[in-house]
């Protein structure tokens, strides 16, 4: 496991609780999960993507990340319509692992809630809650 | 909550940043900070290294201590009194014929076994054995769990990594799994056994004192050891479809005991040897035992005895099917999921034997699952995969661990491409002739003979006029045998048998049968002059037809006086190794297998093989040969390999049985060496064998046929033996016994005869010069250098562990035909290191010492140079068209042109 200063926790993207990220690009809203999430799973093997033209609520379970051992669900960061999904990670679901903030992402929201991203952490704010948990 | 235990590599772990978990009241590496999937590929692709200190050890020894394991544990520890297999499965069942574990037990020292149990169930097992052992006298149970460290170090380079740190790598195991050995490793004393759980052809567990446990680790991991965590460990197990208890042993999903032969490895890790007696769940077990038999042969009457067993499951859908997930087939629930994940795994090329790990991982979804017994391979399921239905398909395994030095991951739904002809390897290869694609559209009915023939001629000419053929199988025949093996006989029958009612004499059952009777009466008298013996029969067609006509034989023959009951078999036979060199014919796996009685201790064919010398496993070591010999006493002693570079020591055994009044019957297989019997090579009737068998075409002058011989005289009471070879050849062997290449056979015969005296010293100088000259080249040639490596037409080389198939392949690329060949040190033909090479074939086309000197140094230039020396070999082939050793001369001639114009 990553020790806290070796984690990753850019800028320009805002965080959950559940270890989501999402990012403003021009009117749609990329998602996917942190470099935290990424490293307590492991080698991520399978990815269960959204459904594109589906709707999720904020919070609503969109997808799903396995490791060999173990499963987490992926939580919708904002609510919106699903507009595309990266299917690349269908086959080389380890790109989660290897760049879960570019190559990595998940999906790309329409950005019906761009204001809702308000609601998200800042990264200081996760690192500070991260402290929190690794402590 | 109980404090977690520690292993003595605690501290390695925590530096080399392992994620610790909690497992089995332990805290223990799951991964590494390279991840599950590097592990799982480094130890498929390399060498893995886990820690397996956290298992449960308990010695057991003392004088009670065999019937007392073999009344607790489900195997037969009996079997592991053999050298070299020390190691066995085992189950430690209950009454019920449960398990309450499982477990391996060893046997590194007399009088001492070695049982690893689970950690989450040592207690429990402790608990278990030690109620058992109160009825035992004289047993002795010590958990000895903390005094010593346990390192599993598993995949194909782990065997360049143990000898490499071996101070003696002759005290390694054989290379044969479950073999067991103690050595020094790195300094310090570790017992060795050839065991491991993650299905890799090769892996080794050590033991080693926790005191010395560091050192080793660091040794091993210095040594390129990449250490592995348990996620990777179960990965592994899973891939190669390994029980673990909790999820295939012990209580399934429903909270019921699982019957142990609802997983089938119970097959081999139950044992019900007479010599075991009862023991724990016995008679369930026994039960169960039927009902397995039964639905293998898709029997399911006896249900309700196993109603479920494990199978191996691909998902081919998408998703992975864990622990738990329910299994449906058409609709109807079928059992559940006991262990599954996704695995990744590394395509291997479509090139057979040669084939490479190819590009990236990929990963695949497979599990293990409890299901109805009457489910069968390809059968479809859906598994409930988190609310979705996917799809997914019962196999037969994941992996295949039996070409070594890799395992092989077997992938649902992969096939591998038909080639264009069902045989087209020759014609693409050194003639330069390109494979032709097939036609599209379907030829004319007359184009198919005219490319057969066209291609035989082409594979004619390749290996006749421009090829150095070097397989020590081989022979050409001469044009005038090749000719009278085609001429009428060819198309004929003439069955016969001696009759007692007509004083023996032969009675055939067709007409016109003269010419035919006669040629085999010449061919037996031929054959009793060359090998100097009493009788000789012609009629079976293959060397191995004669060794399976000579095990019937004898069954026939020890049996004689009791025809009423079920006749035994072989009582014991002792023979070479196929490993050392021994040929199929002989073996338990070929020709001897149904002939040969099971020893009720070993549970195994009651055969045991000559003990050979460290420095030269192709000769026998003697004194330790008799020894086995004075303790196993076998029937039938078979001398005799097809890997074959000094003459057998028959005299010497065959005045130890005197000695000893060992009453055994030696047969001396003389496939590869019967065109060099004499006084250049070896007698074996003038040794003490009591009979021959041989293959007519390998350094003898073809056809191809097998011949028996035997010394026996009629006055004596074994001459029953060669009258149970006369009825076990015809009517047993043969009906028809194929009259044209028997009439080929009797010219053949002729020409041994006449010209045998200079063909054997050519031979043998040939190969003698041959080995040298390869050895002044760099090569590492076989045998004992105080007789220039050889003795026969033979010479074998160590191009490197595994590296024979693609050096076989790199030599037939430049038209030298030789053979890759496992020696003794190899686990299996695919990781062989031998080149096999004979010199006889092309000595009867006329080369010489110089030739074979010239040879060496083109086969220098190949192997190490990696140079293309195709025009240079067929420049040393191109003077080498006529053979030689036959009647060819003009005088020849004309009754050449009489047979050439009948056919």
């Amino acid at each position: 496991m990553k020790e806290l200063s070796e984690l990753k926790a850019p800028g320009d993207v805002r965080y959950t609780k559940e270890h989501e990220w999402a990012r403003v690009e021009g009117d749609i809203i990329r998602i996917g999960v942190t470099d935290y999430a990424q490293d307590s799973l492991g080698d991520i093997v399978f990815v269960e993507l959204p459904q594109v033209g589906r709707k999720y609520a904020e919070g609503e379970e969109c997808g799903a990340l396995e490791s060999v051992k173990a499963v987490a669900e992926v939580y919708m960061p904002i609510g919106g319509e699903i507009a595309s999904v990266n299917s690349v990670l269908e086959g080389a679901p380890g790109l989660v692992n290897s760049a879960p903030y570019s190559d990595g992402w998940i999906a790309e929201v329409k950005a019906s809630g761009i204001a809702d991203m308000e609601g998200l952490m800042t990264c200081d704010e996760y690192i500070a809650m991260l402290k929190g948990h690794k402590q | 909550m109980e404090k977690l235990q520690r292993t003595v590599l605690y501290d390695r772990h925590k530096a080399l940043g392992a994620r610790m978990v909690e497992f089995g009241g332990w805290e223990m590496p799951i991964e590494y900070p390279g991840g599950v999937v590097a592990e799982h590929l480094g130890v498929r692709c390399g060498a893995g290294i886990f820690d397996v200190s956290h298992m449960g050890r308990f010695v057991i020894r003392g004088e009670g201590a065999l019937p007392f394991v073999q009344h607790v544990l489900s195997n037969n520890a009996l079997a592991l009194d053999l050298a070299p297999v020390g190691a066995q499965y085992t189950l430690i069942p209950d009454q019920t014929g449960g398990a309450i574990d499982d477990a391996f037990l060893y046997r590194f020292v007399d009088g001492e076994y070695l049982l690893v149990v689970n950690a989450a169930n040592r207690q429990k097992d402790w608990d278990h054995l030690q109620l058992h052992a109160a009825a035992f006298e004289g047993v002795e149970l010590v958990d000895i769990t903390y005094d010593i460290a346990m390192f599993a170090l598993q995949g194909p380079k782990s065997r360049a990594i143990i000898e490499a740190i071996a101070k003696d790598p002759a005290d390694l195991p054989e290379p044969c799994r479950n073999a067991v050995g103690i050595a020094f490793l790195a300094g310090v004393r570790v017992m060795i056994s050839r065991t491991g759980y993650t299905g890799e052809p090769l892996g080794v567990e050590l033991f080693v004192g926790r005191e010395h446990a560091l050192k080793l680790w660091d040794c091993l991991i210095e040594k390129g050891a990449v250490p592995s965590g348990l996620a990777a460990r179960d990965t592994l197990r899973l891939e190669s479809s390994l029980p673990l208890y909790g999820h295939e042993f012990g209580i399934d999903g429903h909270g019921r005991q699982i019957p142990c032969f609802a997983f089938p490895i119970a097959k081999w890790a139950v044992s019900f040897s007479p010599l075991k007696g009862d023991f724990v769940g016995r008679a369930p077990l026994q039960k169960q035992f039927a009902a397995y038999s039964g639905i293998i042969y898709r029997d399911y009457s006896l249900l309700s005895d196993l109603p479920r067993m494990f199978r191996c499951v691909a998902v081919t859908g998408r998703g992975i099917a864990r622990a738990g997930a329910k299994v449906f087939k058409e609709g109807k629930s079928v059992g559940y999921v006991s262990s599954g994940t996704m695995v990744p795994y590394r395509e291997f090329e479509d090139k057979g034997l040669l084939s490479r790990q190819i590009g990236e991982h990929r990963l695949r979804s497979l599990c293990l699952a409890y299901l109805d017994s009457d489910l069968n391979e390809d059968d479809v399921l859906t598994i409930d995969i988190r609310g979705k239905l996917v799809e997914a398909v019962v196999v037969k395994y994941h992996l295949r661990s039996d070409a070594p030095p890799y395992a092989h991951p077997i992938v649902y739904g992969r096939e591998i491409p038909k080639l264009p002809f069902a045989c087209p390897r020759s014609f693409c290869k050194g003639g330069g002739k390109p494979i032709e694609p097939p036609a599209a559209e379907v030829p004319e009915p007359c184009a198919a003979p005219a490319r057969l023939v066209r291609k035989a001629v082409d594979n004619f000419r390749w290996r006749q006029y421009e090829c150095i053929n070097l397989i020590p199988s081989e022979m050409t025949a001469s044009p005038m045998v090749r000719l009278l093996s085609i001429t009428d006989p060819a198309f004929r029958y003439a069955e016969h048998k001696g009759a007692k009612a007509f004083y023996d004499e032969e009675i055939f059952y067709y007409q016109g049968t003269d010419f035919i009777a006669e040629v085999e009466w010449m061919l037996e008298e031929e054959f009793r002059k060359y090998l100097g013996c009493q009788e000789a029969e012609t009629r079976v067609i293959s060397g191995q037809m004669a060794n399976m006509t000579v095990f019937s034989a004898m069954v026939d023959y020890i049996n004689r006086a009791d025809r009423h009951s079920e006749p035994r078999r072989i009582a014991s036979v002792m023979n070479n190794h196929i490993g050392k060199g021994g040929h199929l014919s002989a073996q338990p796996m070929g020709a001897l297998r149904d002939f040969v009685a099971r020893d009720p201790k070993t549970e195994r064919p009651a055969v045991v093989n000559f003990p050979v010398l460290a420095e030269n496993p192709y000769a026998i070591d003697l004194p330790a040969a008799f020894e086995l010999i004075d303790s196993c006493r076998p029937e039938m002693i078979i001398f005799g390999k097809s890997m074959m570079l000094h003459p057998e020591p028959v005299e010497q055994v065959r005045k130890h049985l005197v000695e000893a009044r060992i009453d055994s019957v030696i047969i001396y297989d003389a496939a590869h060496v019967l065109g060099l019997i004499g006084p250049y090579f070896q007698d074996p009737f003038a040794d003490g064998a009591d009979l021959i068998t041989g293959s007519t075409h390998k350094t003898f002058f073809g056809t191809q046929r097998g011949v028996i011989a035997g010394r026996y005289e009629k006055h004596e009471e074994k001459y029953e033996l060669w009258e149970a070879v006369r009825r076990r050849t015809f009517p047993g062997a043969v009906s028809n016994h194929h009259l044209g290449t028997l009439l080929g056979l009797l010219m053949a015969a002729y020409e041994m005869n006449f010209f045998k005296d200079r063909y054997q010293q050519s031979v043998i100088a040939n190969a003698k010069a041959f080995a040298r000259a390869l050895k002044d080249c760099g090569f590492d040639v076989a045998g004992s250098p105080d007789v220039d490596f050889t003795q026969t037409h033979q010479v074998v080389l160590n191009v490197g562990y595994a590296r024979g198939p693609e050096v076989a392949e790199r030599l037939e690329a430049n038209n030298i035909i030789c053979n890759y060949q496992a020696t003794p040190a190899d686990e299996g033909f695919s990781a062989a290191s031998g080149i096999r090479m004979g010199v006889a074939e092309m000595t009867r086309f006329g080369m010489g010492k110089v030739d074979f000197q010239s040879l060496a140094a083109l086969m220098k230039d190949i192997v190490f140079d990696g140079v293309n020396a195709l025009d240079k070999v067929k420049a040393l082939r191109e003077p080498f068209r006529e053979l030689r050793y036959c009647f060819a001369d003009d005088e020849y001639a004309p009754i050449l042109e009489s047979l050439r114009g009948l056919v």
